[in-house]
């Protein structure tokens, strides 16, 4: 259904040894560590906590996963139980400030942190495919992306692109990013893909 | 499925994987990084199991002592690490006692090294201001390394 060989590539590199590899997989799966643990609504010192023992565990496991391209599937898991073992030392902890246990906010159910994998499989591949795309690109399209987003003549300055060039290259550079080999069966299905960006040229 | 993104929904997305990559702290992910050193060595982790502070309301006879005195135990399968606040000194004992080499690792690096005694005791003084942990090698097949510590002076 995914694009996993490159997962299963940095799997395999990171087997070997190499750093490299192994600094790709935290840069692509960090945000879904991280959005799990906040999805238990952990403070920052118990997200480090989680953090450790996630990453840890993925080292010691690495070379045993059955399946490499099911890595964030397991990660999911993994930060999951991690989560629910500092919430439950935590838990004996009684605070004064801490709610009854029945008012405490209910833990994410399985749906919602399958929609995490989901979410962050995609993110991790849109991350991949604008990584490779022209700098001029990536400069376009981030500052675009910006929060808030900009207005189209202080783009234009800084870019120096004329303001009614603006539109018509972040079509070309959204085109160049459906192509990627990255987001294929991605944003749905890739033949159908190629078909329009090819018919929009 | 087969419904293909157009350029507004493809860059909506764009921008939610790279916001969502922007929130992640960067000491997360240095973090993270950083655990690549434990490739290919035979730590277990060993976790909090017992910290004063949050349990001991749990044992009521202990809690006039507990209260003054910061203990914490990290348990892995193997290993089980005894850790005790004393003034400024930081005593700890290795369960089975054994002898062995205790890394202390500050978050911040600047790693030290104290030796544990045939009876698995050791002291570490000062005690780390920051985050730290404790890599523990023993003569066994696994050696522990435990969770972030942090002691407020």
């Amino acid at each position: 259904m995914h694009n996993d060989s490159s997962v299963i590539a940095l799997v395999a590199r990171v087997s070997d040894g190499d750093q490299e590899a192994w600094n790709e997989i935290i840069e692509r799966y960090s945000p879904l560590v991280w959005n799990i643990c906040l999805r238990y609504q952990l403070d920052r010192q118990d997200i480090d906590d989680v953090g450790q023992s996630v990453w840890l565990l993925l080292v010691e496991h690495i070379g045993s996963l059955r399946e490499a391209a099911a890595l964030p599937g397991w990660l999911a898991t993994t930060t999951r139980r991690e989560a629910l073992r500092v919430l439950r030392a935590g838990r004996r902890h009684e605070h004064a400030d801490l709610p009854p246990e029945d008012q405490m906010p209910p833990y994410p159910d399985a749906a919602t942190i399958e929609e995490e994998v989901v979410v962050a499989e995609r993110n991790a591949a849109l991350r991949a495919a604008f990584a490779e795309l022209p700098p001029r690109c990536q400069e376009l399209l981030s500052m675009l992306a910006s929060d808030p987003p900009p207005v189209y003549v202080d783009v234009s300055q800084k870019l120096g692109i004329p303001v009614g060039g603006i539109g018509p290259t972040r079509a070309r550079c959204l085109g160049r990013l459906r192509r990627s080999p990255h987001l294929a069966g991605v944003l749905g299905g890739g033949a159908s893909d190629v078909e329009v960006s090819e018919t929009g040229r | 499925m087969p419904e293909v993104w157009d350029d507004e929904r493809l860059f909506a997305a764009l921008r939610e994987a790279l916001h969502a990559r922007e929130a992640v702290p960067a000491e997360f992910v240095d973090a993270g990084k950083s655990v690549f050193a434990w490739h290919n060595i035979d730590a277990e982790l060993a976790q909090l199991t017992y910290d004063s502070i949050r349990d001991a309301d749990y044992e009521p006879s202990l809690r006039a002592e507990a209260a003054s005195i910061r203990a914490l135990t990290f348990t892995s399968a193997h290993l089980t690490v005894e850790l005790e606040v004393t003034g400024d000194t930081l005593l700890g004992q290795i369960i089975p006692a054994q002898g062995g080499v205790i890394r202390v690792q500050p978050r911040d690096g600047g790693e030290t090294t104290v030796a544990a005694d045939e009876i698995g005791c050791f002291s570490i003084c000062p005690i780390p201001s920051g985050p730290f942990r404790l890599y523990c090698r023993t003569g066994g097949d696994l050696d522990a390394l435990t969770g972030w510590i942090t002691l407020d002076p």
